[in-house]
């Protein structure tokens, strides 16, 4: 990268900082005036806190731009120009185990699931079932890429199960099911496996990135929602299977 | 303060490592990039990795502690509409500092080559996550089923799907996750326990949940409004 282009990138990216984080300024300084009326103390600490934040999108999204993206682009043309376009099953599905597996969220959410199911859910199954939904829905997101096959022949049938099985599984389960979605996608999987996916699109020569680079965020979002629900379906079933041994 | 820092530093390496590991891995047998590319990785991983912790830390300084003395100053104004109100606007301020979504609304207006612009599509999700903290925070008020919720909003995603420009879809599904992330959540999450706190008899914990993946199926929505709007 030039010195001048790396200068265009600070400056454009400090702007769109700027931008992003004043309405949260301004809102906080509204509420400050008319409703909450803090001690200036507390003021100081939120508005230093803020910077602080503001601070570290700045760097977050500057090593994002010269270091995630370009090489996540990178390797995502090596492999959309293997020999086989059925390569792209294992790389996805391994990508996406070891990009989950590290995830603190899918932690936390495996605690929620454990206590409540009254710990009949261990933990290290929750992050199993995860980590193979996730490995699962990515493996199927490269493919599709490379097939080009069209994002909806994924996303609705994995909605439709997942609205189903909603009305079946445990009414607990539905709600940390829902939340589940964020969890396989902190911001970090989420801009490097975007990157990614646009450069496998990339290699595939004349597809239009905006139907079949972007995509694949989503896939891995649908995954935990629907592991988590069917490990909440499972277990209302062995559950009734503990009280009416005979109900078919 | 300092052992709050290790410890969150330890959760960015933890998330970074296996990424970094793989990265290196396919260095070395697949991808062979030019070494300046690679050296490019590794000092923009570092920055990465040094902004993530500066953002959770600036989060548990000063955007938590916002979020909850707003979530606590709110009940006591007792007005249900002020609260809804606070949570549309705070989601839509939250939404749009989103680091994830600012990396993805920039590579929108890249990849469409500038024909699509980018903050607009910046500010059409934030508006769908506002929309939708707001019905979620209405569903607890009214005691709305989350599964009834949750079923119309599919069905409503799933026709809209069949409907609009093809070309936006997988953009608007992508939209829907990755909001609701590092900032949104713990703002919207506290706002969320003080409107249950003013409702006698429901448990805060049970009704907080829920409302993060509805809120992520806002922008889906609204992503794809616009483009059957813009068509």
């Amino acid at each position: 990268m030039t010195g001048m282009a790396m200068l265009e990138e600070l400056k454009s990216t400090a702007w769109s900082v700027v931008l992003a984080v004043l309405p949260l300024v301004v809102l906080f300084t509204v509420f400050q005036i008319f409703l909450l009326k803090l001690p200036r103390k507390d003021v100081q600490r939120i508005l230093v806190g803020t910077a602080i934040a503001a601070a570290g999108l700045f760097i977050f999204l500057l090593g994002v731009g010269i270091g995630f993206m370009p090489f996540g682009r990178a390797i995502g043309e090596a492999l959309g120009s293997m020999s086989q376009k059925w390569l792209l099953l294992p790389a996805g599905l391994f990508l996406g185990f070891v990009t989950t597996w590290g995830e603190p969220a899918v932690r936390i959410l495996a605690e929620q699931v454990d206590q409540a199911s009254n710990g009949s859910i261990r933990r290290s199954l929750v992050v199993y079932a995860v980590c193979i939904g996730v490995s699962v829905f990515v493996g199927l997101g490269m493919l599709r890429i490379g097939y080009e096959i069209p994002l909806l022949y994924l996303l609705l049938p994995g909605y439709s199960l997942v609205a189903v099985i909603m009305w079946l599984s445990d009414r607990n389960f539905v709600a940390i099911a829902v939340d589940a979605g964020g969890v396989a996608t902190g911001p970090l999987a989420n801009t490097f496996l975007l990157a990614l996916a646009l450069g496998v699109s990339a290699a595939m020569g004349n597809q239009n990135p905006m139907t079949n680079g972007l995509g694949f965020v989503a896939l891995i979002a649908l995954a935990p929602m629907v592991s988590v629900m069917t490990l909440g379906l499972l277990m209302r079933w062995k559950e009734s299977g503990k009280i009416s041994p005979k109900e078919p | 303060m300092l052992s709050e820092l290790k410890e969150r530093l330890l959760d960015v390496l933890r998330t970074v490592a296996p990424l970094i590991g793989i990265v290196c891995l396919l260095q070395l047998t697949l991808v062979r990039a030019p070494m300046g590319l690679f050296l490019q990785f590794l000092a923009g991983s570092t920055l990465v990795i040094i902004g993530m912790l500066l953002l959770f830390l600036g989060v548990d300084l000063g955007i938590l502690p916002m979020g909850r003395f707003i979530g606590a100053e709110l009940p006591r104004r007792g007005s249900v509409l002020l609260i809804v109100a606070v949570g549309f606007a705070m989601g839509f301020a939250t939404t749009i500092a989103e680091p994830d979504v600012l990396v993805l609304t920039d590579q929108v207006s890249r990849i469409s080559q500038g024909s699509i612009d980018g903050s607009g599509v910046l500010y059409v999700i934030a508006v769908g996550v506002a929309i939708f903290v707001a019905i979620a925070l209405a569903r607890i008020v009214y005691g709305i089923s989350l599964r009834l919720l949750l079923t119309v909003a599919i069905l409503v995603v799933v026709l809209l799907s069949l409907v609009a420009p093809q070309d936006f879809v997988p953009l608007a599904y992508d939209a829907g996750s990755v909001t609701t992330g590092v900032l949104t959540a713990p703002v919207v999450i506290a706002i969320a326990i003080g409107l249950s706190s003013v409702l006698a008899g429901r448990s805060a914990i049970s009704d907080g949940f829920g409302l993060l993946g509805l809120a992520s199926i806002g922008p889906i929505i609204t992503i794809m409004i616009m483009a059957l709007l813009t068509r």
